[in-house]
């Protein structure tokens, strides 16, 4: 009984420091709860770079965190998936275009010279003076107080300019940026010191336009081009929906299942109805803790969870009683409705443990969520049903005889006539039968 | 003999039944999936989404009542657009959940078209469609697979189911016996194709397709499916190791079949009433979802209870019959 004790005050600790974190930690929820959007990029192999090494990724990754971050959006997500693809989540942005517009462009800075094509038109011809050799740049404005971008070379870069400039006297330097022409100054003298200014040409640049291409310049150019393979975004109001949809699915669900199990079960069912309340709060805890972040999915697998958390109980109660109609008192036949129940908990809670193993090992990030869920909810349905349905039953029962059978379902007159189960030496002395 | 052969259902006694039962339940799904797996396009037995097959979901939500005319003429003004063969439908949602501002959406509005790339204007000409045709439709998800990355999905999820098969088998086989692994197996077979079935079925009278998330239902079937059949296998396996001189083994299957009868209903039960409540009063992008797990979970039980334990039987029955045949000296 010490021991019996000793274990409920442990329960009281957990369920405190359950409650605790429940109350810190935020809850991290998925993308298409709070709304935002998602992205798979996949790296596309240039004549430079013909295979995408896992070097070549995480310079990729990288670049696209910096660009991901400069959208100053908390909770972004930039994950590699496989061997050449990336993951991205932006909470809120539910703008494809303007989460796109980070992501999708190379960020291509080049400067160009004037030269003619076969016919005699005018086009640009690379000058190999490219982002590469840009060591930093910053938004300023020139002196009529048009917003510029002004740029700063690194070494090499600083000496390709000037070489370049001074050639190109008298002539046009064109400055592109992700293919479009952004200004072509006529170069009036050779420029050393390897400082330039990009303006907007005539109608000059907008704040934000300027702002964004300093952001993404600073960010550094994508190593190889990506293509977007999937992508999608949902709005906040869908999100806000189904949250509230599955809270009152949930609350409905789990409040008729709590009243079948009082009404089927009676004592024992009040018993397992607050063994799954601690339930519940223990894997949210647990969920908050890890973190783990609350997807549709993972909450269907959460309420699937609960399921069998039930189920567990179910099959001890059905064993109890069993024990209890054989004639067995209380201590015994809890004892032993446990331990006879427990393969069939163990069994088949490892089946399931194996199919979330390999959802979450093959399955895309909706799948993992499930699987993870429902797998944390299986490990500790089990700490549950085991450890703390027992010990609450072994406090309120006690060890006498039965003396109200009502309080199992049981009826006085079916005591005593099921089956008996012949218990071998070792069992007897588990299950603590003295006769 | 003693009470625990007392029962209320006889399994072994009407094995052929049950068998036969299986056989009518799983009938029309299968004919839907041969059919549907000749008449289909890529001769898919299913109605795939984009998660398989790449593609664009555009779903706009609509407060304003739509009938079948305003789909028809939107899909005519979505074909002139220059849209190619996109698919329309109106997804209802539930409308008395929550009042306030933001939660009002009365219908869901959603088209279905070729993978729109990066470098299309595809969204923006929808949109301008059905601001045309509606009242202020607000778009509220878009997504997009594109095509390589749907075959690569539909690999991985075979791969999985696959695996998840072979993981099965041998944790049983180490539990139990191959056989009862066998059985176990050919259980979440009559559950798969139960669910397939009905979902091939819905296909082709409601349209109903496939996404990412079914691969993740019907795995959720396996996992019960085989956690109500250990739990008869379990007592089976108990039972034996008791009675296996007092009793036959078809009574020992009956008699266990009983004994667990209860807490399978039960367990059930409160299963799926946890799965109709997220049916009924959850979110519009699960519904299909937890529709799989809710035939899943009844066909599980169903399995569990008359189709596993009937196949252990027969099984047993067959390997009696081969020793008594072929050792006769050894009974005397």
């Amino acid at each position: 009984m010490k021991n019996k004790i000793i274990m409920f005050w442990a329960i009281v600790i957990i369920v405190i420091a359950s409650i605790a974190t429940i109350f810190v930690k935020p809850t991290k929820l998925g993308l298409d709860l709070v709304g935002g959007s998602r992205l798979v990029i996949e790296a596309e192999t240039t004549k430079a770079i013909p295979q995408i090494t896992q070097d070549v990724m995480n310079r990729l990754q990288f670049a696209i965190e910096n660009r991901v971050n400069k959208l100053g959006v908390a909770e972004t997500v930039v994950q590699q998936i496989g061997e050449k693809r990336l993951l991205i989540e932006i909470p809120n942005v539910t703008d494809l275009k303007e989460a796109k517009a980070f992501l999708g462009e190379t960020a291509q800075l080049e400067f160009k010279k004037e030269g003619k094509g076969p016919n005699g038109e005018q086009i640009w011809i690379e000058t190999g003076l490219t982002g590469q050799d840009l060591a930093k740049s910053t938004l300023s404005t020139d002196s009529t107080g048009q917003w510029v971008v002004s740029l700063e070379f690194n070494g090499a870069g600083s000496k390709k300019f000037a070489d370049l400039t001074r050639d190109l006297v008298g002539q046009q330097m064109a400055i592109f940026f992700d293919g479009e022409l952004q200004s072509a100054p006529v170069i009036r003298e050779p420029i050393y010191g390897g400082k330039a200014q990009i303006s907007g040409g005539d109608s000059g640049f907008e704040y934000s336009e300027a702002e964004r291409m300093v952001n993404l310049l600073n960010a550094g150019a994508l190593p190889v081009p990506a293509k977007i393979v999937e992508e999608n975004t949902v709005g906040p109001t869908l999100g806000a929906d189904s949250i509230a949809k599955s809270k009152v699915a949930g609350i409905i669900g789990l409040s008729i299942v709590m009243l079948f199990m009082i009404a089927y079960y009676r004592l024992p069912g009040l018993i397992a109805d607050i063994a799954l309340l601690i339930y519940s709060l223990i894997l949210f805890a647990l969920f908050k803790a890890i973190p783990v972040t609350l997807t549709l999915a993972g909450i269907a697998g959460f309420i699937l969870s609960i399921g069998m958390a039930v189920d567990a109980n179910i099959l001890i109660f059905e064993r109890t009683k069993e024990e209890l109609r054989a004639g067995r008192n209380l201590f015994t036949a809890i004892n032993s409705g446990f331990d006879r129940a427990f393969t069939s908990i163990f069994d088949s809670n490892m089946t399931t443990i194996i199919t979330c193993v390999i959802l979450y090992l093959l399955g895309t990030s909706i799948v993992k969520g499930f699987a993870l869920t429902l797998a944390l909810g299986v490990i500790v349905s089990m700490f549950s049903a085991i450890t703390i349905t027992k010990n609450f039953m072994h406090l309120i029962f006690g060890t006498g005889e039965l003396k109200y059978p009502q309080l199992f379902g049981l009826h006085k007159e079916e005591i005593g006539k099921s089956f008996e189960a012949t218990e071998t030496k070792r069992e007897n002395a588990r299950f603590g039968i003295l006769d | 003999m003693t009470d625990i052969a007392k029962h209320v259902i006889d399994i072994v006694k009407y094995r052929v039944v049950w068998l036969c039962i299986s056989a009518i339940l799983l009938l029309p799904g299968t004919v839907a999936l041969i059919y549907s797996a000749i008449n289909n396009e890529h001769h898919v037995p299913l109605k795939v989404g984009i998660d398989y097959t790449g593609g664009t979901i555009l779903q706009y939500g609509v407060n304003q009542k739509i009938d079948n005319n305003d789909i028809a003429k939107t899909r005519t003004d979505l074909e002139k657009a220059g849209i190619e063969t996109p698919l329309l439908q109106v997804v209802h949602a539930n409308t008395n959940v929550e009042k306030s501002e933001k939660n009002n959406l009365q219908n869901i509005i959603s088209i279905r078209t070729k993978f729109i790339g990066e470098n299309s204007d595809g969204v923006s000409k929808i949109t301008e469609v059905l601001s045309k045709d509606y009242n202020n439709p607000e778009l509220i998800s878009v997504s997009s697979v594109g095509p390589t990355l749907g075959k690569e999905l539909f690999k991985n999820s075979l791969l999985a189911l696959g695996l998840a098969f072979l993981g099965i088998v041998i944790y049983l086989s180490i539990r139990f016996k191959f056989d009862y692994a066998m059985a176990a197996i050919l259980g979440i077979a009559h559950d798969v194709l139960f669910v397939v079935g009905a979902f091939s079925l819905l296909g082709i009278f409601y349209n109903v397709q496939i996404d990412g998330l079914f691969i993740t239902a019907i795995l959720t079937v396996v996992g019960f499916s085989v956690h109500d059949t250990i739990v008869v296998f379990d007592r089976i396996r108990e039972n034996l190791r008791y009675y296996s001189k007092k009793m036959s083994f078809g009574e020992i299957v009956d008699a266990s079949v009983n004994q667990t009868l209860a807490r399978s209903i039960n367990t059930s039960l409160t299963t799926l009433i946890t799965l109709l409540a997220l049916y009924f009063f959850g979110g519009v992008t699960t519904k299909d979802f937890v529709l799989a797990m809710i035939l899943g979970i009844a066909i599980g039980t169903y399995s569990s209870i008359f189709f596993c334990s009937v196949l252990v039987d027969f099984w047993e029955d067959k390997k009696n019959n081969k020793t008594s045949a072929s050792k006769p000296a050894a009974l005397v």
